[in-house]
């Protein structure tokens, strides 16, 4: 709208709102619209006027971004998964005997969101080291280690990390030895609080 | 121009709802793409995931209620939008215009339709019964329809999926084109856009401090629902609800989607018909009488009868106490169930009487012409408990089953249909 006195007569066609107006009434809304916001009354030049309202339809827009982008910012923040502190049995003393770590399932429950997911993870008791258990996870990147009867080490198959068998590492990318859970003994039985430690791409 | 259109040119409010529709439809792909973030289409997750967006997420309450209450003021400026561009002549003038607010029309009460599923709470059970009915009744193609609508013979959770994608992938993708042909077709002028900028922004705020004070509604859950449950649509349907009544069963889709189909084709091509003011004007004006009458005249019987309004006053206390009850997480089994290894053993009762048909492991089949549906995953349907397989091993017809599935009161105990059955929920 370089000219408005050229624009007089012709009808400026909206397509938003499917109409046409003349310049003329267009001011006049403006006009009527904005006569009270304005504190000065003596006309403001046209260029900053009309530049200022150029800005009003982004702002409109930027209000909803800005007011949903807010809500969306509390909505999608990540919740920390709460695990159980529940004690769960591994097994009962009786079957953990003899040199070699054996290996166990647990099952674990963890709140995440709307779920209780029900898990199960492996670990290693120590019989050797007096009961101590061991988690599976490998403290490099989370991978399952298993247990080499023959060479008598924990190896984890996707980074060839190797733990002795007391869980102290040997050699490999992983940090440390393998983590040893909170256990106790209770009625007999062997049990532990499964954590699962951070691991040291992630820390 | 001519005096009248003059007139309506001057309510400036009115030549403002392009602008206000498309914040709404921004606010809506918006509210859509984040409550996608938590929701899972599926029978045995969708409630459980929206209630827990509505109790648990911050914020969540409010954005589903903006996606909620948007959808419905979405279709009112819709078609404010509408009778703005018929009053100023723009079928002729404009046509992308007026076709495209159209087409959007259209759209937006499909993807309304197909959203009241989504919760899959008691108001979803009967939405998703009624479009079943809708669709099922359309004259000549009606069966099929209904069958690739539901994804199956039944209301499952393939239907739930079908009409998740119907909601979020289809429907949105066609309303995108057609705004976005809308808008590049058309020149764009600053003035103009002050105004519709203004009045998008004051509607905004509006349609914010509503649901900020109300929630969306969220029913009891399928499960949970109650014999004297009384569903009511959003209220974009509430003439559509209110006509069924009146309605022989019979013409419901034709009032339902048949006239709104051939009014919607008719608004359409109106750009290359005759006597264009005629015709268009006796269908807008009719929708406009057909959806005030039948409108109020739902909200009228609703406050007139006393036992509707206490058991609607009812179901809100409920929904209000629902809302307040701490969310309570539900069991998600990663691993494989040690206590129950695989489907046990049929039972042998199962295997003389029902395997012929139905499979040796439940997995349905065929002979010649006929075909028996599969047993696996019957469970997760609608009215397929324990109880209900041994009601119907007796009464197939009450379940509306038809021969060959015969009544079986001669043949076995109902404990022996018992036992059959509770290996048939675990399939």
């Amino acid at each position: 709208m370089a000219d408005p006195g050229k624009m007089n007569d012709a009808k400026l066609f909206c397509p938003v709102s499917g109409l046409n107006a003349t310049w003329e009434e267009t001011r006049t809304l403006q006009r009527l619209l904005w006569q009270p916001l304005v504190m000065n009354n003596t006309p403001a030049p046209n260029n900053s006027r009309r530049s200022f309202l150029k800005l009003l339809p982004l702002g409109v827009l930027a209000g909803v971004f800005a007011s949903l982008g807010g809500a969306a910012f509390r909505f999608l923040r990540p919740r920390i998964s709460v695990a159980t502190d529940a004690w769960l049995d591994v097994a009962p003393l009786s079957e953990l005997t003899g040199p070699q770590p054996l290996s166990r399932k647990i099952v674990a429950e963890q709140i995440t969101g709307w779920a209780v997911a029900t898990e199960e993870h492996s670990v290693f008791v120590l019989p050797a080291k007096n009961n101590q258990v061991l988690s599976a996870v490998c403290p490099h990147e989370g991978c399952e280690v298993v247990w080499e009867q023959n060479r008598n080490r924990f190896s984890c198959p996707c980074h060839e990390s190797y733990f002795a068998a007391d869980g102290g590492r040997i050699s490999g990318p992983a940090p440390r030895g393998l983590d040893p859970l909170p256990m106790r003994v209770q009625g007999g039985k062997l049990q532990v609080q499964y954590v699962s430690k951070e691991q040291s791409t992630r820390a | 121009m001519t005096d009248r259109e003059h007139t309506i040119d001057r309510i400036w409010f009115l030549r403002a709802t392009g602008g206000v529709v498309l914040v709404v439809l921004l606010v809506q792909f918006l509210t859509g793409v984040l409550l996608a973030f938590y929701y899972v289409p599926s029978v045995d997750h969708a409630y459980t995931t929206v209630s827990y967006i509505e109790r648990v997420v911050s914020s969540g309450s409010w954005i589903r209620s903006l996606h909620h209450y948007g959808s419905q003021w979405l279709t009112l400026f819709v078609f404010l939008h509408i009778i703005q561009l018929f009053l100023t002549r723009a079928y002729a003038s404009r046509r992308i215009q007026w076709i495209a607010a159209v087409l959007v029309l259209g759209l937006v009460m499909a993807a309304g339709g197909t959203g009241y599923s989504l919760p899959w709470d008691a108001r979803a059970f009967f939405s998703t019964r009624i479009a079943e009915g809708l669709v099922g009744g359309l004259p000549g193609v009606g069966r099929i329809a209904r069958l690739w609508l539901l994804g199956g013979s039944e209301i499952s959770t393939l239907t739930l999926s079908r009409f998740f994608a119907l909601h979020v992938l289809l429907t949105p993708a066609a309303i995108v084109a057609v705004v976005v042909w809308r808008l590049f077709r058309t020149r764009v002028c600053w003035p103009n856009l002050v105004r519709h900028a203004i009045v998008a922004g004051l509607v905004f705020i509006a349609l914010a401090l509503w649901c900020w004070k109300h929630p969306a509604p969220l029913g009891p859950s399928v499960a949970d629902m109650t014999a004297e449950y009384l569903p009511r649509p959003g209220s974009q349907f509430l003439w559509l609800y209110q006509s069924l009544k009146y309605l022989p069963g019979g013409l419901g889709s034709i009032a339902g989607l048949v006239l709104p189909g051939i009014a919607l084709v008719i608004l359409v091509l109106l750009p290359w018909l005759k006597s264009q003011r005629l015709i268009g004007g006796s269908i807008l004006a009719a929708c406009v009488l057909l959806v005030g009458v039948m409108t109020t005249a739902s909200y009228l019987s609703d406050r007139r009868d006393q036992r509707t309004r206490q058991q609607l006053s009812r179901q809100a206390a409920q929904e209000e106490a629902a809302r307040r009850e701490p969310f309570r997480p539900v069991p998600v089994r990663l691993v494989a169930d040690t206590a129950n290894t695989g489907p046990a053993e049929p039972p042998v009762l199962y295997t003389k009487f029902c395997a012929n048909c139905h499979g040796q492991h439940g997995e349905g089949g065929r002979q010649g012409p006929l075909r028996f549906p599969p047993l696996l995953g019957v469970s997760a349907k609608p009215h397929r408990t324990v109880d209900d397989i041994v009601s119907l091993l007796q009464k197939p017809d009450s379940y509306g089953l038809q021969p060959p599935m015969r009544s079986f009161s001669d043949k076995l105990t109902e404990q022996q249909m018992r036992e059959i059955a509770a290996w048939i929920v675990r399939l």
